[in-house]
């Protein structure tokens, strides 16, 4: 037992992730059992998918300093490449998902591309103009979109075998932890650090031989895979989409969810989009008066976004670390007792 | 020894009618420690940029002898090239990684030895494993030698100045570079920091054999340290010398005190 636990703590985070992502995958069980309601687990299944494109935001913005407002058209594009794939050209759920992640990634880089020239507001303008463009073919390219009648997609197969619903559940949780994984791999490789110094000052990344421009397509090429692959996965799971799906707030609660969780964590990112995503309509609304009113529910995640701004900046993980805080100055006092 | 290390020849440039840099000259040899000064505006930081690529000079060269001991000519190489032949540099105003720790902050100062893909990065294949725990445990030599190692978890921001240009002077260190060129490593350092910064420059210089070149006004401090100094006024080189030679050339004497009316 004492050798499982220290295998346990050499390993973190990654077994954090793991076993964050076993718990997580019981959620199916708790309909079955009648604690959850089933529209419920719908609602995690979508902060599941946002938390995975937030940490592909988080790389982007937290650690490469870039920003985009385009995130919510590249869940889009995913969403339709890969309803088009499965369903149009009837191939299986993995090679869709891998030639949509493929071709989200690629076009990232292109908007990398376009954007190496310009800085900060006229970047996040430059990525807004990209995201109406590809908004504008969703709703026109009626061949390929479906435009206001929607596109539909089945849940996942693999060959002749189709999931049902829990296990595309599970599925979306298999993908999170793995992207938790990825996350933290990349964010603590070199790759992470040439980020980090891009951010921290361009001068200082340029003299130890860090080449911005080929930087900054490889962090918009990764961030935009990760909401090509959210896009897709939600796709899979809802089965359904829809040109007003993927509009400019979507990319903006994306952004606060980033900034809500905490900038450069990987557990910041998923606490992030569960406050933004999760909190209003699983936890607020079913509380009295403030669940009765329609929309004061959100008007509460407003509230919350200003608070966490003024009095977490870095993001609501380091209330994590206050707690910890608390509990050293107990013990400090009283001994060892607490 | 025969060809120098760093030969600057007739290096200049202008901002709009102003030569910030004119005609500048000079050379120094391997493992030499060798200073420029000049008052302040004298065109001496603008020099160092001319030099590591960060502004395109309008004319001149410099001549860089490799690691391959080739000679090369800096001049039209991107700044992010230039680490890799053998010649990194510190800036004026430290610029440390300030969300990264201390070591890695060493370590994206190796960031051009690292060759793994993003792939294997992703993956932690045992390559990129084995490449992170060569190049770390550099770092910890490298700040073992700095007298560093307990802060190397310690976030950079928290550090006092003085131990972030440690730092800043650490992350030159981490590729074994023919020259380094320090930007004014002195300014902002008291008295007793500054004693214990000529030593490790000397230390540095005989350790890792590599040649520095440094940027000071500090009169005292550039003839401590330095076997052959180069005074700039203007942009315009106006004496080449020993330490002991600068101080008592009339030109040097102006352009430091102002003209004697007498």
């Amino acid at each position: 037992m004492r050798k499982l636990l220290d295998r346990y703590k050499r390993s973190r985070p990654y077994s954090d992730y793991l076993v964050f992502g076993i718990l997580l995958a019981c959620a199916p069980l708790l309909v079955e059992l009648g604690v959850l309601r089933f529209f419920q687990l719908t609602l995690i299944a979508g902060v599941i998918v946002y938390a995975i494109v937030t940490l592909g935001l988080n790389l982007l913005m937290g650690y490469g300093g870039l920003f985009s407002l385009g995130t919510a058209a590249f869940m889009g594009l995913g969403a339709y490449f890969t309803a088009f794939f499965t369903g149009n050209l009837s191939w299986g759920f993995l090679p869709s998902i891998i030639v949509t992640v493929a071709i989200t990634a690629i076009l990232g880089m292109v908007v990398g591309l376009l954007a190496s020239r310009v800085e900060g507001f006229f970047l996040a303008m430059a990525t807004l103009a990209v995201a109406e463009i590809l908004r504008q073919v969703f709703i026109e390219w009626t061949w390929f979109t479906n435009s206001f009648v929607g596109a539909r997609a089945d849940f996942p197969t693999f060959f002749s075998f189709t999931m049902n619903r829990n296990q595309t559940f599970v599925l979306l949780v298999v993908f999170l932890v793995i992207a938790m994984f990825v996350t933290h791999s990349i964010a603590n490789s070199y790759t992470g650090r040439a980020l980090s110094a891009m951010r921290g000052s361009e001068a200082a990344a340029a003299a130890m031989g860090i080449n911005i421009f080929k930087y900054r397509i490889v962090a918009f090429s990764i961030s935009t895979a990760y909401a090509g692959l959210g896009g897709a996965l939600l796709m899979h799971f809802i089965r359904f989409t829809e040109p007003n799906a993927w509009i400019f707030t979507l990319s903006l609660m994306l952004f606060a969810a980033v900034v809500i969780g905490g900038v450069r964590s990987v557990s910041g990112s998923v606490l992030g989009a569960f406050v933004v995503f999760g909190v209003p309509p699983l936890i607020l609304q079913n509380l009295p008066v403030i669940g009765d009113v329609n929309g004061l529910a959100f008007i509460f995640t407003g509230v919350l976004i200003i608070i966490v701004a003024m009095y977490y900046p870095a993001g609501l993980v380091y209330v994590w670390h206050d707690l910890k805080k608390l509990v050293y100055k107990a013990r400090a006092k009283w001994g060892r007792k607490v | 020894m025969s060809t120098p290390l760093l030969k600057v020849e007739n290096l200049s440039i202008a901002f709009g009618g102003l030569k910030a840099v004119d005609q500048l000259s000079f050379e120094m040899n391997e493992g030499e420690i060798y200073g420029i000064i000049g008052p302040n505006g004298a065109g001496k930081t603008t020099a160092f940029n001319c030099i590591t690529q960060f502004y395109k000079p309008d004319a001149g060269q410099v001549l860089f002898k490799t690691k391959e001991d080739n000679v090369v000519n800096l001049v039209g190489k991107k700044a992010h090239h230039i680490i890799e032949l053998g010649l990194v540099r510190t800036f004026q105003n430290v610029e440390l990684i300030v969300s990264l720790s201390v070591i890695e902050n060493l370590l994206v100062g190796a960031h051009t030895a690292f060759k793994t893909s993003l792939f294997s990065q992703i993956l932690k294949l045992p390559k990129a494993r084995r490449e992170e725990r060569a190049l770390r445990d550099r770092a910890e030599a490298v700040l073992a030698d700095l007298g560093l190692l307990h802060l190397k978890d310690m976030p950079a921001l928290m550090q006092p100045y003085g131990i972030q240009k440690r730092i800043e002077l650490g992350r030159t260190l981490m590729l074994d570079p023919k020259l380094i060129i320090l930007d004014e490593p002195a300014a902002g350092l008291n008295d007793v920091e500054t004693a214990a910064l000529v030593q490790t420059v000397k230390d540095i210089s005989t350790r890792y054999k590599c040649g520095i070149l440094l940027i000071e006004h500090d009169m005292n401090f550039v003839s401590s340290i330095c076997e052959r100094i180069c005074a700039i006024s203007f942009g315009k080189m106006i004496a080449i010398g020993t330490p002991d030679e600068i101080k008592a050339h009339p030109a040097v004497q102006e352009a430091y005190l102002g003209k004697d009316d007498e």
